[in-house]
């Protein structure tokens, strides 16, 4: 039994009540933060350190994630999406389980990817060096990076040959675990929850339409698809799908997500030819596997 | 050997409570020797404020089940004598030792069903393993958002119909918001405590058990009125006595 | 020639004075602006940066600020496009600069006074000193919908004469690819070290020397790749902008809007690739030539046909040739300290050594007639030219410059076979210029430098005589954008 927290008094449990949504902005200063700036990130063979991003920091990033890393940079109040709140420790873009840490290397491709649709640039133009420090100095803000280790990555399998099958399999776990609840039946991000979306902070957010031709926030190759919906994307209302679809299950339904988009792809020709329609909200749950 | 027979009876009695399913002392240890308990009832003064409806219309399951009665918030749910339920009591001051340290093996289930929290209030120890499951044919995420300051972690797993039971802990004492981003009006609680806790009932009454002899403040936590707190003294394998009542707004 | 006739010859100018006051407006200064710290405040209002995530110091831009012209002012979030700006976002950005300066010319032909009497003229050091106005600029630039940007810059000199500095609109990522974009209008070539982002102001150092250089006497009035320039160009890079290129054609005009009765084309083209170098950070590399031809003649004035024209223009008239080529490093140390390099070797045909071809006025003052014959002993003028210009980076708000340039004739237009030779050395140029730019305060709304800088130039037989001239000038002054 893990009890590491027990200085915690249950009153401040109980004051936290009295705000009905948690407010989660931090609380930490620069004193707090300063012990933490030895921090290290290892990507690769490439170590960085916090210290050596102070100065790329200040010139990119603190307009939007300000001084102390907590999102409330000069530009909060114009931002939608808002910028991350560095000092929670919660990431959208993982290889590791829900609820746990990010790797270094999760934080270091966030960073040359940007974020679509948001105001995050993509930074690829820096220097490898130049990310691990950032990642590095991102870490610092947050107490969780002393306290835990990031998750394990999880396991993807290699992927499989696209055929008609899997891409009809894909369509079945789409019906089955109901992605249409948000993402809408033909993946347009109409589904009857979607409206209603709101991020951990209470703020609205959208479901993806899979069919504008976006990129997902989180990258958009296959093996990216497959991570997004088997770590989901913490601080957002996208679960983990990770108890409820078995490895090559969750191929199927990339193939299937991949059909709904319009870019050219095999499985787009596939569904094609197939003339898959999309599912049923209406009709019974599959039974329980 | 009074203490022993009080013990066996407590034995029994605590079998008899889980196997009836009382949500209340779920996840209550066996009591130990010389251990008391605090029993009392919480009462709302006034009359219960209305509790609004909710439109479960956009998910045909949920509005389903919920044909012939309609959902409402349980923010403020009241019985007929103004007893409260889902009032969380738990020590805040005055526990040490193992009584504070000690972690119940019990788990505490926390089921999706017919589109609303059963219960709505979850209360449990820090480190304690708790359930989530979902009896639902239709989809829920289970969404967690403690403050990741105390050392809880936000989590969202999905939870489709079938889905496999989702078995976690808490690291921190904190009262944890629980939503379902599929249905909005899905609204829980966890209620991480340090020691002892129990959960009023529908009629008010709750029971705190293995209180070892001693002075303890005892707080009440209802998620509209906040807090109270009331100073009792637990003799040795007596029962305290500790009523509250919050005023309705 | 523009430059180099007006050079100002500077005297050993006395420093103390200007460097006490500077380094006294620099402490009220200091002491009254707030220490929140951000550049062209549209773009930083339309994205939420600050001016220093685009730009090493404004205007100069880093490697992110490149990155983001070169996608076609796009960020490349597909929140790039007006429709997802506020409504009252207007992407407009003044520019003004007011200035104190004091500019000291060595050999000016003045007006001497006997008596009270205009008795003659003698040639002596001038230095004069005052308030001053840059002009405004107008910077409207964006994107109209994803992948159509454009760029549009009024530009007035301090009489609120306006001109169009900048019209351009472009086409980008065409067929999805970053490697292909098309370019219209006018607007400033590729140049790696960008002159119209020079981060000096003074006369001859708030320009590239070497992207202006024409020999003493030549008529050339293009080859000015400082210029913007009219035409239309393609241009790509690799998705991390590692890698760039662009090619343009461009009319042979200096820039000149409304064709002048002459067709002359230039074509420029450059090339370079970057480096991760870790810690030390991207380094690049990179080539351009710029290869044309320019008008000696007008058949309006009594010039001869052009070359080709109907097939009868005889071959010693009409367009000329010129070329520029040379390679450009950027160089960086770390995150403090960068250097930029460029060199140049440049030639001009003959013709446009012997002063044929001036037409940027408006006004021939070199016609290249049937029958002209070059005079004996004329060579085409070749130079070689370098820049060296290093930055000290303390914090995005405070930048020091140098610069020092050079370039030296290799061949001159009148050579040894001339009835009177040119020394080697005429038109020679050498000039440093030292400076800090700092900003007070940065956000994404505004700019606000402080600016000191000191330029010195010297210029070889270029002043009354075959004098050689040098110019020195000190300048203070505010340089905001809002």
């Amino acid at each position: 039994m893990r009890r590491t927290l027990r200085k915690w008094s249950p009153f401040i449990a109980a004051a936290a009540v009295f705000a009905l949504a948690p407010a989660l902005s931090a609380q930490l200063t620069q004193y707090d933060l300063e012990p933490r700036s030895g921090m290290e990130s290892h990507i690769g063979n490439i170590t960085g350190h916090a210290k050596d991003a102070k100065a790329d920091y200040r010139r990119f990033c603190v307009g939007c994630h300000g001084e102390l890393g907590d999102g409330n940079g000069e530009n909060f109040p114009w931002l939608d999406p808002k910028p991350r709140d560095f000092q929670l420790g919660i990431f959208k873009c993982r290889s590791t389980p829900t609820g746990t840490l990010p790797t270094d290397e999760d934080l270091s491709n966030t960073l040359a990817r940007g974020l679509d649709r948001s105001n995050m640039p993509q930074w690829s133009n820096l220097t490898k060096q130049q990310r691990a420090d950032l990642v590095a100095w991102v870490k610092h803000f947050s107490p969780r990076w002393v306290s835990e280790k990031p998750g394990t990555p999880i396991q993807i399998p290699a992927e499989p040959e696209v055929t008609p099958e899997r891409i009809k399999a894909g369509r079945d776990v789409f019906a089955k675990v109901q992605c249409w609840k948000c993402h809408g039946v033909e993946g347009k991000a109409d589904g009857p929850s979607a409206a209603t979306l709101t991020d951990d902070q209470g703020r609205p957010i959208l479901a993806f339409n899979f069919t504008e031709g976006a990129r997902p926030k989180c990258g958009s190759t296959d093996q990216d698809l497959y991570k997004i919906f088997m770590t989901g994307l913490d601080g957002t209302p996208m679960p983990s799908f990770a108890d409820n679809i078995k490895p090559d299950e969750a191929w199927d339904l990339v193939f299937y997500l991949k059909a709904l988009e319009p870019q050219k792809s095999k499985e787009k020709a596939i569904a094609k030819q197939l003339g898959l329609k999309p599912v049923d909200p209406n009709a019974p749950p599959p039974s329980g596997q | 050997m009074k203490s022993r027979y009080r013990r066996i009876l407590s034995a029994v009695l605590s079998t008899v409570v889980l196997i009836g399913g009382g949500a209340l002392i779920l996840g209550q240890r066996v009591n130990a020797a010389g251990e008391g308990k605090i029993t009392g009832s919480v009462k709302l003064n006034g009359a219960a404020p209305h509790m609004k409806g909710i439109d479960m219309s956009k998910d045909p399951y949920c509005a389903k089940a919920h044909a012939t009665d309609p959902g409402h918030l349980e923010t403020v749910v009241a019985g007929a004598n103004g007893g409260l339920e889902n009032v969380v009591l738990y020590i805040s001051d005055g526990l040490s030792g193992s009584a504070l340290t000690d972690v119940p093996t019990a788990v505490p289930v926390f089921d999706q069903k017919n589109c609303v929290y059963t219960p709505h209030v979850l209360a449990m120890d820090i480190g304690q393993k708790f359930k989530v499951v979902t009896s639902d044919q239709t989809a829920h995420n289970i969404h967690p958002n403690p403050n990741p300051m105390t050392g809880n972690i936000p989590w969202n797993q999905s939870q489709p119909p079938g889905a496999p039971p989702v078995e976690k802990s808490w690291k921190a004492a904190e009262v944890i918001p629980v939503q379902c981003n599929i249905h909005p009006w899905m609204h829980g609680w966890f209620v991480v405590v340090k020691g002892p806790y129990a959960t009023t009932d529908s009629s008010g009454a709750y029971t705190i058990n293995n209180v070892p002899p001693g002075s303890y403040t005892v707080t009440a936590w209802q998620e509209e009125y906040g807090t109270q707190t009331q100073k009792v003294t637990v003799a040795g394998g007596q029962s305290a006595t500790a009523d509250f009542t919050f005023k309705a707004k | 020639m523009g430059m180099i006739k007006q050079s100002r010859v500077g005297p050993k100018f006395s420093f103390a004075t200007s460097v006490v006051t500077a380094a006294l407006m620099l402490t009220i200064l200091m002491l009254s602006a707030s220490q929140r710290a951000n550049a062209l405040p549209a773009f930083a209002r339309k994205y939420g940066l600050r001016c220093s995530a685009c730009h090493e110091s404004w205007p100069m831009l880093n490697y992110f600020g490149q990155k983001f012209k070169d996608n076609g002012y796009q960020l490349m979030n597909d929140r790039d496009a007006p429709i997802w700006q506020n409504p009252g976002y207007w992407p407009v950005t003044f520019r003004i600069t007011p200035i104190w300066h004091r500019v000291s010319t060595g050999k000016v032909d003045i007006d001497t006074y006997s008596g009270g009497v205009l008795s003659g003229s003698a040639i002596q050091r001038v230095t004069s000193s005052g308030f001053d106005l840059s002009g405004l600029d107008f910077h409207t630039g964006g994107t109209l919908e994803k992948n159509f940007s454009f760029y549009v810059l009024p530009s007035s000199d301090p009489t609120a004469s306006f001109h169009f500095e900048t019209v351009m609109a472009r086409l980008d990522n065409l067929f999805g690819s970053s490697w292909l974009n098309v370019k219209l209008g006018k607007f400033e070539l590729d140049n790696l070290l960008s002159e119209k982002r020079i981060l000096t102001l003074t006369a001859n150092g708030g320009i590239y020397q070497l992207y202006h250089f024409i020999p003493a006497g030549d008529g050339n009035i293009f080859g000015q790749m400082g210029d913007n320039q009219l035409g239309v160009e393609v241009l790509g890079h690799s998705y991390d902008d590692r890698t760039r290129y662009s090619a343009a054609l461009l009319s042979s005009n200096d820039g000149q809007v409304e064709l002048s009765y002459g067709n002359a084309y230039t074509g420029f083209v450059t090339f370079s690739q970057a480096f991760d170098t870790g810690k030390a950070g991207v380094q690049r590399i990179g080539a351009y030539a710029m290869v044309g031809e320019a008008p000696t003649t007008w058949l309006t004035t009594g010039g001869a046909l052009f070359t080709g024209a109907n097939g009868t223009g005889p071959a010693a008239i009409g367009n000329k040739s010129f070329s520029r080529e040379g390679f450009v490093g950027q160089f960086y140390f770390g995150q403090h300290a960068d250097l930029t390099v460029v060199t140049q070797h440049g030639q001009d045909s003959a013709w446009f050594g012997q002063g044929y071809g001036d037409l940027i006025d408006g006004i021939v003052t070199n016609n290249n007639t049937t029958g002209t014959v070059l005079p004996a002993g004329s060579q085409a003028p070749t130079w070689n030219g370098v820049l060296f210009e290093p930055h000290y980076v303390y914090s995005p708000q405070l930048i020091f410059i140098g610069r020092y340039e050079t370039i030296r004739m290799s061949q001159q237009a009148d050579g040894p076979g001339s009835a009177v030779p040119s020394a080697s050395n005429l038109g020679n140029i050498s000039t440093y210029t030292i400076g800090y730019r700092y900003n007070p305060f940065m956000t994404s709304r505004a700019g606000f430098a402080w600016h000191n800088e000191y330029n010195w130039l010297h210029s070889d037989g270029t002043g009354p005589n075959g004098a050689n001239i040098n110019t020195s000038e000190l300048l203070l002054g505010f340089d905001f954008d809002f």
